[in-house]
């Protein structure tokens, strides 16, 4: 029953970030061959919904074999989140046999990429192209300081890999952000695409998508106002399947100045300074 | 209807009585019939279960009438002035989850039931509760799915209740005292109930819920006297039965699932019980169980005195998508190509709805209603011709539909006004990850894993269907593929609500939208209709809480 995988996801996506430093173990010896492939076939059942199939990171839960963890890398601290969940995040606790996630853990050292090199760029200044030229802050939001028209990245250092942060930047239409992973399972959750409507009457607005269902939807225009509309007054809904979020080509951010806001970005965790 | 109302003033009229006058006494009476409130503790006779449609003023069974039309003579609320309901009441729970219930109504009382077992009698004119029973759930239930019930039956003053942890209970309708009380099945093992039972003669039968723990399925029915376990019926077939060597081997067999949480309909003058079966186990790996794994994904034809299979119907053979057979299976009485028949019709999770001989399980056709991507079409028995290209792999296949199923539990409706099946349709697929999983007993067993196709936004839809020919007649498009059910009157009207918790009244006949409501939660069950004192109700779960709305009373 599809409820199931809703059950399991709702619990566990945002989960831990990324694991991590700690150098895999050899993957050759029969028992350990075993143990990883029990444990591939635990995290397709329990795991792979949320944190994607091959662990490198779903929709609704962060990469497991980056390089990187924000709740402990070592084999006891993911034991621990795996089986009690992580508080504070929506990992959940898992009902298994402490035998079942060491498998899982054996599985995901087995993935594990060579831990990334620590980011190059200098993440004091990113911050200031953030919030400075680069004008990052006009959209997105650090810390309660910066604009609401974009997802809040207080926390983006540890949900999201490098890749995506690049990735995002260069080109933001390649994947558009949920606004929210929705409780109510089933429902459409909103993502931050741009959205134009018009009117009967001929006039056209244009916002960030906030909610939508048969008879209304509502949006967030550049001024961060919020409209309102019922489908009965207009004649047409054009979801733009694009992101409101300009392209930073190396005119706009040269490779040096990615390396420092990815730098900055990476450094976000959510973590008390 | 046996109204049993009890009488106030029979010990003052009475030999040694306070009031001697018969004519004060006959007076008294029936001055308490007049405003005496309209029901406490109704009998509900299996006479009446069987006559259900004719008496509109209640809902005494799961879908309203054995065949499961959930359609209603009831037409004071219609189209043309369907737009002024009004709420009356609303019931809240101190529940999170969603009902996926559909509320009895007998004479006035309401009888619902929630998540975690947890159920009320309730005043239907107002909400306001007559009673409360929660029941005691151990910690480590292993219900998959949500810890939903799907609600109450009943005969004479007892409700039937199917309980998550295994349990069939039946309670007292006028207190909500528990009178029988038995275990069906360990619920440590992955094994749980869901459905809302369905009273035949003197049995109440339920069907077990477990498909994603590997289960052996069951459907059983109890005396409901006495609670004693009458028969059951296993849905997977023991080594040396007829089917039950269809698995590839007896160990897969066992643990095949083949659940049956979806309440069945009945046929009185045939005697027969039809009741889905649910997916194989695990769902999405088939490489453990080769063959047809019987009788996972059929409809079964039970005789309801015994237990004994009359015949099945399978739908999804060698199952590797989650597609449960456990869709209302709707019997309808009509003409098909000029022969007056007795059909059994559903639309199916696979995408097809299909029309078999209710007489006999002979597929008659089978007709696509929404996106389906793995069946080239069906031979000649109704054995679908699968396609190569929809088999899940290790690195996935994308397959329409989704593991949902074009549709899933929520409760289609015939109306034989327009002579049309309205159902609720989800258009989305997933993509399908095969590998093999380890069986464990008690715990999650589904081969792997599928994930909703990349970006593809999933929607929905009513679709009128013509079940003479399985041509969607008009359809009314939703924003999100839904999970809600359908009620049809004889306003001319269907209802039906959506995932972003909107209730909808749509014209029957053609589809259009005529009054809409958001009730603030996704919709996950199906719309019921009664009358109390000749007034009409329309009562629709949302999220955990129960709205019921009305035409406003006219001013004296």
């Amino acid at each position: 029953m599809k409820q199931f995988l809703a059950l399991i996801c709702l619990l566990s996506f945002l989960t831990a970030p990324p694991l991590f430093s700690q150098p895999p173990s050899h993957p050759c010896l029969p028992q350990q061959s075993q143990s990883i492939a029990n444990g591939k076939s635990t995290f397709r059942g329990a795991c792979a919904f949320c944190h994607g199939l091959n662990a490198d990171g779903g929709f609704r839960a962060p990469s497991l074999i980056s390089g990187h963890l924000n709740h402990g890398d070592t084999d006891d601290a993911m034991l621990n989140n795996i089986l009690h969940g992580i508080p504070g995040t929506a990992m959940p606790a898992n009902d298994i046999e402490e035998s079942e996630a060491r498998d899982v853990i054996a599985y995901l050292r087995s993935l594990q990429k060579p831990a990334a090199a620590p980011p190059s760029g200098n993440a004091e200044a990113g911050r200031k192209l953030f919030f400075g030229e680069a004008y990052c802050s006009r959209c997105h939001m650090v810390s309660g300081q910066g604009g609401r028209l974009g997802p809040d990245l207080s926390r983006v250092g540890a949900m999201r890999p490098r890749d995506y942060l690049i990735e995002s930047i260069r080109n933001p239409d390649a994947v558009i952000a949920e606004r929210f992973v929705t409780t109510d399972f089933g429902v459409n959750s909103p993502n931050y695409e741009l959205v134009t409507v018009t009117t009967r009457q001929g006039t056209s607005f244009s916002g960030v998508i906030l909610n939508e269902d048969s008879f209304s939807l509502q949006f967030m225009d550049d001024q961060e106002k919020i409209h309102s509309w019922s489908k009965s007054e207009l004649q047409s809904v054009v979801h733009e399947k694009r992101s409101p979020m300009p392209a930073y080509g190396k005119p706009q951010l040269s490779d040096s100045q990615l390396d420092d806001l990815v730098a900055y970005l990476s450094s976000l965790t959510g973590a008390a300074k | 209807m046996n109204l049993r109302v009890p009488h106030p003033f029979r010990g003052l009229c009475g030999k040694g009585g306070l009031l001697r006058s018969n004519s004060t006494a006959l007076f008294l009476s029936l001055l308490y019939l007049v405003i005496a409130p309209s029901t406490i503790s109704a009998q509900v006779t299996t006479d009446q279960l069987l006559h259900s449609s004719q008496t509109p003023s209640n809902w005494l069974q799961y879908a309203s009438t054995y065949d499961a039309h959930r359609y209603s003579a009831l037409s004071q609320i219609n189209r043309e002035n369907v737009s002024q309901l009004t709420l009356q009441w609303v019931l809240q729970t101190p529940l999170t989850g969603y009902f996926e219930n559909s509320p009895l109504v007998v004479d006035g009382v309401m009888y619902v039931t929630a998540p975690e077992d947890l159920a009320y009698a309730v005043d239907a004119r107002t909400g306001r509760k007559l009673w409360t029973y929660k029941r005691v759930l151990p910690e480590k239930l292993r219900a998959c799915c949500g810890h939903t019930n799907r609600g109450f039956a009943i005969l004479g003053t007892r409700l039937f209740l199917a309980t998550l942890d295994a349990h069939v209970v039946a309670l007292d309708s006028a207190t909500g005292n528990v009178l029988w009380d038995v275990a069906a099945a360990d619920y440590a093992k992955g094994y749980a109930f869901t459905v809302a039972p369905l009273v035949i003669k003197d049995k109440v039968v339920v069907g077990v819920s477990g498909g994603e723990y590997g289960i052996r399925g069951f459907i059983d029915a109890y005396d409901a006297s006495t609670g004693q376990r009458a028969w059951r019926f296993y849905t997977i077939p023991a080594p040396g039965e007829p089917g039950g060597d269809s698995w590839g081997s007896a160990e897969a067999a066992a643990r095949g699932g083949a659940p049956a949480w979806v309440t069945g309909t009945y046929d009185p003058q045939l005697n027969l019980l039809y009741w889905p079966t649910g997916n194989p186990s695990p769902s999405d790996d088939g490489s453990g169980r080769k063959g047809d794994d019987l009788y996972s994904n059929c409809i079964l034809a039970l005789n309801p005195d015994t237990g004994k299979l009359q015949w099945y119907f399978q739908f999804t053979p060698f199952d590797l998508h989650d597609w449960d057979a456990t869709e209302v299976p709707v019997l309808l009485d009509t003409e098909l190509n000029g022969q007056p028949r007795k059909l059994l019709i559903q639309a199916n999770r696979n995408g097809f709805f299909y029309v078999l001989d209710r007489t006999n399980g002979k597929f008659l056709f089978a007709k696509p209603y929404a996106t389906q991507t793995w069946a080239k079409g069906m031979d000649t028995s109704g054995k679908p011709i699968v396609l190569d290209t929809a088999l899940p792999s290790e690195t996935g296949v994308r397959t329409c539909p989704g593991a949902a199923g074009s549709t899933n539990w929520m409760a289609p409706t015939y109306s034989p006004q327009a002579n049309l099946f309205y159902v609720s349709v989800r258009e989305q697929c997933d993509v399908f990850y095969a590998h093999p999983q380890s069986f464990v007993q008690g715990r999650v067993f589904i081969g792997s894993v599928y994930m909703p196709a990349p970006k593809e936004k999933d929607w929905g839809a009513v679709r009128a269907i013509d079940p003479k020919t399985g041509d969607v007649r008009w359809e009314y498009k939703e924003f999100s593929a839904p999970w809600g059910g359908n009620l049809s009157t004889a306003g001319h009207l269907v209802f039906t609500g959506d995932v972003e918790g909107n209730l909808i009244a749509l014209d029957a006949e053609t589809g259009k939208p005529l009054w809409h409501i958001q009730t603030g939660s996704p919709v996950w069950a199906a719309p019921i209709t009664y009358s109390v004192n000749n007034r009409q109700y329309l009562s629709i779960p949302s999220g955990s809480a129960l709205l019921t709305f009305a035409l406003p009373e006219s001013p004296h």
